[in-house]
């Protein structure tokens, strides 16, 4: 059986696109075929978890049903007219859906990087859906629970294996209506360039940039060993692989959502552009730093606030910035430089608020004009390129990798 | 606008652009393309990139002309004054050489190298440089396999197999390399060749497909990315020689110039290799060679298909087999005697099959200034590298009756002690 990575190859494109016909002609005459969507959803399931990846599709589906039972039994006890909606059983539920990612980021770190059993393409993205739903559940702000609606959530097929990270409200709201006919239009329009700047980015860019230039630059830095221009090479190129790699995954996702109707929120917004730290998370890999401020950071605050653990309000955002960052270091996996690089980001974000508050208070001496503005875009470039040098696991092969 | 006009003002470009790449990819005229100009040959033929090995256009165009396929490994980068390349440009040789082959390229990707270029190897002459360090027990490395792996080249032999003991065994090891599978119809072709049988006729039609679009592909690609860095380093080398050929006084320039160039070290290894490579591993890599052997490895069957593919293009090849620094040797404590085993069962497979032209250099590890580091040629290895080579090259030549026997693809073969080669060669 044929077997692909999503969006790796351009068969996978013109498959796609044969499957979405027939449902983006019934979108333009208004109609949204539920069932036609779950056949598609499931012969491209098929294409990415089966063939000879088939043992991650066995995963898949214990996983489903274990998360799908466990957020249908929460939705239960707190769905209850007289639920005492206790803390510890919220604790809990959000643990027991957090373990199949823990085990699947440990097992490499224990067991010299083989990989797990339970885990598949993806599986942290449908954590981050599942959580949301058991805190959201929670807050009473999703107060029925449709399992057949949140498989169709969790398994939206364009968005499985690496986002864009979307919420299930949202999701729900488009998926159960039809956009009209001048709507459904603009979002065709808008999703076919998407995925156009999406083949840009990602066959052309990042080839050039991933199997073309770093490579050789990666070969310059391990022969001069230590510091070198040849690392500043590697820094900078790998900073733009990653970015136009996952930017260019994005926009197919993002595009291929809205061909079928479906507003799949924006991952990247010009994050090179950031003027600080704050800025650049706003732009980059926006879904997930959303998903981390309102179910991470924001609750984290609460939680310090109402238990009054730090008196002042600065200190309970500088910590929770660096728990904030740090449990998405260890997110990305168990490695010394995934946890340096959340490290990294949770003290700039403090260093950044420090010097907007210091900013603030000394507006009358700072200047302020078009050079100021391009040299932080430059300096904010330049933190993050750093950042992303020690994210890339280079620095790991260079200091600590086998000699030949 | 009304509803049509705005689907053809989205989709209309797409479907034009597809048609059109359509028509460029798989239509037989090249536009112009497959031409390649002798500034590119001359860059080609020594700039070791991996796309000028992996492609075709290139290589056919300049083995047409007067460049003469030297196949090898990472000895081709060690560029000085007595490099084959810049001796045959300083001297005005009737021939120059193409190189072929970078750190890591081994016998099965040489095979595969020279499935493109068949008809230019016919009745014609090459050389090949044969390292030792390939035959190691667990043969070539899949990784470097799958670096220098070129799909077209693949399709090309795919589309001249006849199922032969040759074919089916280059099938078989292909199919054990996750490169060589990675194209699932391809794969399922390769395994009905190694089993013995014709790939059906939809895959067939397939191969011929993708050949088609790879081989444009290459015409349109290939002249890209090739690098002028090292046509440079052989232009500065010329430079160093003098204006006529004599082989004592190069002999004593290449001395001169080894010496210069091995100051920092006591095993007459060049200073940048000393500096960049092994100064800082040197000493814990004392005694660390003890227990290589390169006497039993698959590589033997693999060379074997190279073998193969020359008696059946029916190439003059002279053999080159470069010994190793004595002094490294004697450091790491490799074991000349195993050395000297797998000279004996490679010369074997050469001679009893009717390779009788052999540069056999094993022996001269220990001559001063030999090699450049601890495995490669330099300086006066590489000009009694050119004393055998140049008469081979530039004379007429006796036409070689090659006898090629199958049994050098079996695990006994590959697995053969040379102590048991007398009784081996007996039966």
């Amino acid at each position: 059986m044929m077997s692909f990575d999503p969006y790796g190859n351009p068969t996978y494109f013109v498959l796609l696109f044969i499957a979405l016909l027939p449902l983006m002609i019934g979108l333009l005459y208004g109609r949204r075929s539920h069932w036609y969507e779950s056949l598609i959803s499931f012969v491209f399931l098929m294409l990415t978890f089966g063939g000879i990846k088939w043992r991650t599709g066995i995963a898949l589906i214990i996983y489903l049903i274990y998360q799908i039972t466990l957020v249908w039994l929460y939705s239960r006890y707190r769905q209850r007219p007289d639920s005492p909606n206790k803390g510890w059983i919220f604790v809990v539920s959000v643990i027991l859906a957090i373990i199949p990612l823990a085990i699947v980021k440990i097992t490499p770190a224990v067991h010299h990087g083989a990989s797990s059993i339970i885990g598949f393409l993806g599986i942290s993205y449908l954590t981050f859906k599942v959580v949301q739903m058991i805190m959201e559940t929670r807050d009473g702000t999703i107060k029925e629970f449709h399992p057949v609606l949140f498989g169709q959530f969790l398994l939206f097929f364009p968005t499985i294996s690496s986002g864009p990270i979307d919420r299930y409200r949202r999701f729900v709201k488009d998926y159960e209506s039809v956009p009209t006919r001048e709507k459904y239009l603009e979002l065709v329009e808008k999703g076919v360039r998407y995925i156009f700047i999406g083949f840009f980015y990602k066959f052309i860019l990042a080839y050039i940039f991933g199997t073309v230039m770093l490579p050789t630059v990666e070969h310059a830095a391990l022969q001069a060993h230590g510091i070198s221009w040849a690392l500043v090479g590697v820094m900078y190129t790998y900073s733009m692989d990653l970015f136009f790699d996952f930017a260019g995954y994005s926009l197919f996702a993002v595009g291929v959502s809205y061909l079928m109707g479906i507003e799949t929120p924006m991952n990247f917004n010009q994050p090179f552009k950031s003027k600080n730290i704050k800025d650049f998370w706003n732009r980059w890999h926006m879904t997930l730093s959303f998903w981390f401020r309102d179910f991470i950071y924001m609750r984290l605050v609460f939680f310090m606030m109402k238990h009054k653990i730090f008196k002042s309000r600065i200190t309970t955002a500088n910590v929770a910035y660096v728990i904030n960052m740090l449990i998405m270091g260890f997110w990305h996996g168990e490695t010394w430089y995934y946890i340096v690089y959340g490290l990294f980001h949770g003290l700039a974000m403090v260093v950044n608020d420090a010097w907007l508050r210091f900013k603030k208070k000394n507006q009358a001496q700072i200047p302020h004009n078009k050079f100021t503005e391009y040299f932080a875009i430059f300096l904010t470039f330049n933190v993050v390129c750093f950042s992303f040098l020690i994210f890339s696991g280079f620095l790991n092969q260079l200091w600590f990798g086998a000699r030949p | 606008m009304s509803v049509s006009k705005r689907l053809f003002k989205i989709f209309g470009p797409i479907i034009l652009a597809a048609i059109l790449l359509l028509a460029v990819l798989l239509s037989p005229f090249s536009f112009g393309l497959n031409r390649v100009s002798k500034s590119t040959e001359k860059t080609a033929a020594v700039s070791l990139s991996a796309n000028v090995l992996k492609g075709r256009l290139i290589k056919r165009r300049a083995l047409s002309d007067n460049y003469v396929p030297f196949f090898g490994s990472s000895e081709w980068s060690r560029f000085d004054p007595m490099h084959p390349s810049v001796l045959a440009a300083k001297y005005h040789r009737n021939y120059r050489p193409f190189l072929l082959g970078a750190r890591g390229t081994q016998s099965l990707t040489q095979y595969f190298v020279m499935q493109s270029v068949k008809k230019q190897l016919t009745n014609k002459k090459a050389v090949f440089v044969i390292s030792p360090q390939w035959f190691v027990p667990q043969g070539t490395r899949k990784d470097a396999f799958g670096y220098y792996y070129s799909p077209l080249q693949t399709t090309d032999w795919l589309q001249t197999e006849q199922n032969t003991a040759m074919d089916r065994y280059a099938a078989k090891r292909l199919l054990q390399m996750p490169s060589g599978s990675s194209d699932k119809v391809l794969a399922g072709a390769l395994a009905r060749v190694a089993a013995g049988f014709k790939p059906t006729s939809v895959q067939r039609a397939y191969i011929n497909y993708k050949a088609r679009v790879l081989g444009s592909e290459d015409e349109f690609f290939s002249r890209f990315g090739i690098s002028g860095k090292n046509l440079n380093i052989v232009q500065q080398q010329t430079n160093l020689l003098p204006a006529t050929y004599n082989f004592n006084k190069l002999d004593q320039l290449a001395g001169k110039i080894g010496k210069q160039q091995t100051t920092s070290n006591s095993l007459e290894i060049s200073n940048k290799f000393w500096k960049t490579k092994l100064k800082r591993n040197y000493k814990r890599l004392a005694n660390s060679q003890t227990t290589l052997d390169y006497t039993k490895s698959p590589e033997f069957a693999d060379f074997q298909l190279v073998l193969n593919q020359f008696a059946k293009n029916n190439t003059n090849v002279m053999f080159i087999i470069p010994p190793i620094n004595q002094r490294w040797a004697d450091y790491t404590g490799l074991s000349m005697k195993m050395i000297a085993q797998f000279d004996k069962k490679i010369r074997y497979q050469l001679q009893s099959q009717g390779f009788n032209n052999i540069c056999d250099l094993s022996q001269d590890g220990g001559q001063d200034y030999f090699m450049t580091d601890t495995i490669h040629l330099g300086w006066r290895g590489w000009l009694a590298v050119d004393k055998q080579v140049d008469p081979f090259l530039t004379k007429q030549q006796k036409t070689p009756t090659y006898k090629i026997s199958s049994k050098f693809y079996s695990k006994q073969w590959q697995q053969l002690d040379p102590a048991d080669l007398s009784s081996y060669a007996a039966k």
